[in-house]
């Protein structure tokens, strides 16, 4: 301890009976920890991990990226000057966007409610949320087809629109952030919110810089999760959205269209531009997230 | 007079938490509000501090009337018994939180961060995060960031009361010098009777929303109002109908007096230096009675031995 306010000497001086967790990155120093911990019970269960996300996940996507790269770049170039595809592309793109913009205030506010206030039916709505999640996704074009579509009763008739698309995106990826949001929400103390009150920060500062910094995180990991599932709905669209060239078709319907018309090199073309794109919001998401967080 | 508590009646449901409590507190001083759980004791400085509101009755700070006021406007610095950080900021940021949103200068919060860090011994440990604090230097740090923004009072609600028994004992003697150092009028809740004894100038003992007594520690403990101040203040025993401390209780191997009660030791006790004895009196009375070590052997006191029991010349009995 360094020397202190003289009138505080004394045996509290050395307040440190208590060991401080000595572990986090501020002051650095020389870490004398091996690069890998691994027993050989942890070195099974990583190699299993491994196997079974490359099985899954690493090979399927090489295999669709080397497809798509026997055709070399003038493939993808072709590919990509198809106004066709490219209008789907940005379609899905920007209706994912949107709806991913939409899902983080009202998903948050959705989190917020069912954490923070108590009301009848609190539990039902709980599960509910659910919902889109367990219903097939045909069924849940359906859903939207019966009220919104050309028979719907309240006379909104947002079938076969781009309107069509963005609701059948914004069902299905509603619970995301909610679900992302909630635990972090139930996990926030309201001491700490008091403490900022009693500080003299209005519920305007304490939003700002109290809750959302506590909260991006999750929100980020929510959107990224929102985001990937709006560019790879399918199911949902195919009854909503009539799937019309240069309007409302999406590029998973693109996709496989290339598929059934038996040009595999360009579905793969398409499939990694996806990939693509979807790595570049989560990386970015995961960085805006960092940002935030540290900024406080 | 720093803080007036008048006529303050809260209720959550059917639960009265605080009935028509009036408490005055005098400016500069160092006060406890004694009870045991759920007595109310926290919720009245919830109310002081505006963080809860109460149904009826009024609370004024300094002389103004705050009882409409919102946390933010009452100048009231709070400590949480599990601190209330906030996680994402560096120790030196969670303590200039309080002079950022007041929109002071840099070089000036600075500058007063510095000076708190200090106070409270944190000094070296500005850039860590919260999560890298032992409980004792997070609640240390709460303390600097409740005294950055000069509060005219400052409420700690159980503060140690989430720290082992050793990191407790140290922070009371700390927070007793930081206050006599700091001279801010400071309230704080305890159910611990000792660490309210040892640290506060006055004492507030409540129990089921209402205020049992109010007085400095020696007054509580050597003339307590009722057998509750009494049985919460220290151990208590009964003999002969009274109340008494078990240490107040004279043992003797034969009569003194015409009124000493006769018993028989049922249990011996030996804790380090205390010998604690259990007597079974004649007219079937169960006396606690605490001796030294010494003591005991020189009477040769041992279970089964008969014993003549008296309260001492001068005991607080009730």
């Amino acid at each position: 301890m360094p020397s202190s306010a003289p009138s505080l000497v004394g045996p509290a001086d050395d307040l440190t009976t208590e060991p401080a967790p000595q572990e986090g990155r501020r002051p650095r120093r020389i870490r004398h920890t091996p690069r890998s911990t691994l027993t050989r019970g942890a070195g099974l269960s990583l190699g299993i991990a491994m196997i079974w996300f490359s099985l899954l996940v690493l090979l399927p996507l090489a295999a669709i990226v080397a497809a798509a790269a026997e055709g070399g770049w003038s493939n993808y170039f072709h590919v990509v000057r198809d106004g066709q595809t490219w209008a789907a592309v940005t379609l899905t793109v920007t209706q994912a966007a949107l709806v991913t913009v939409l899902n983080i205030v009202v998903g948050t506010i959705i989190a917020w409610v069912l954490v923070r206030d108590r009301f009848p039916g609190k539990a039902l709505l709980d599960v509910i949320i659910d919902v889109p999640f367990a219903l097939p996704t045909v069924v849940a074009g359906l859903v939207l087809l019966s009220l919104y579509g050309p028979k719907s009763p309240i006379g909104v008739h947002w079938a076969f629109t781009v309107k069509g698309v963005f609701l059948a995106f914004a069902f299905v990826t509603l619970p995301f952030i909610v679900r992302t949001v909630q635990p972090v929400l139930e996990e926030l103390d309201v001491d700490v919110e008091e403490a900022a009150a009693s500080l003299g920060a209005s519920r305007g500062t304490i939003l700002r810089r109290i809750l959302l910094p506590a909260l991006v995180p999750a929100i980020a990991a929510g959107a990224a999760l929102s985001f990937a599932r709006a560019i790879s709905e399918y199911g949902s669209l195919v009854l909503l959205s009539g799937n019309r060239p240069f309007q409302t078709e999406v590029v998973s319907v693109r996709v496989l269209s290339f598929i059934e018309n038996g040009s595999k090199a360009s579905a793969a073309a398409v499939a990694s531009l996806m990939l693509f794109v979807a790595l570049v919001v989560i990386v970015g998401l995961d960085i805006v997230q960092r940002v935030v967080a540290r900024r406080g | 007079m720093s803080i007036q508590v008048s006529n303050v009646t809260k209720t959550y449901g059917d639960f009265v938490a605080l009935d028509d409590v009036s408490v005055t507190i005098p400016t500069g001083q160092l006060t406890a509000l004694l009870g045991p759980s759920g007595g109310g004791k926290s919720t009245l400085l919830r109310v002081i501090a505006g963080l809860d509101s109460a149904d009826t009755g009024a609370v004024s700070i300094e002389g103004n009337d705050a009882t409409k006021l919102p946390p933010q406007k009452r100048n009231v610095g709070f400590v949480f018994q599990h601190y209330a950080v906030f996680k994402h900021m560096s120790v030196a940021k969670n303590v200039a939180f309080g002079l950022e949103i007041r929109h002071r200068s840099k070089a000036e919060v600075k500058q007063r961060v510095g000076e708190l860090l200090e106070l409270v011994h944190l000094s070296q440990f500005a850039n860590r995060m919260p999560s890298q604090l032992s409980g004792g230097q997070r609640q240390r740090m709460a303390l600097a960031r409740a005294l950055a923004v000069e509060p005219k009072v400052l409420l700690l609600d159980e503060p140690f009361g989430a720290l082992d028994a050793k990191v407790r004992k140290e922070l009371r003697d700390w927070l007793r010098r930081l206050h006599d150092e700091v001279h801010v009028t400071t309230v704080f809740v305890t159910h611990d009777q000792e660490e309210a004894l040892e640290v506060a100038d006055e004492i507030v003992v409540i129990n089921q929303g209402r205020v049992e007594q109010i007085g400095a520690p020696d007054q509580l403990y050597d003339a307590p109002a009722n057998d509750f101040v009494m049985g919460f203040l220290g151990e208590v025993t009964r003999l002969d109908g009274t109340l008494l401390r078990p240490h107040d209780v004279e043992v003797r191997t034969s009569p003194v007096s015409a009124d000493s009660v006769e018993g028989t030791i049922s249990r011996v006790l030996r804790v380090g230096f205390e010998v604690r004895l259990t007597v079974l009196t004649d007219a079937g009375e169960e006396v606690a009675v605490e001796m030294t070590r010494t003591n005991a052997r020189s009477l040769g006191l041992t279970e089964g031995t008969t014993v003549w029991l008296n309260a001492a010349p001068g005991a607080t009995t009730v």
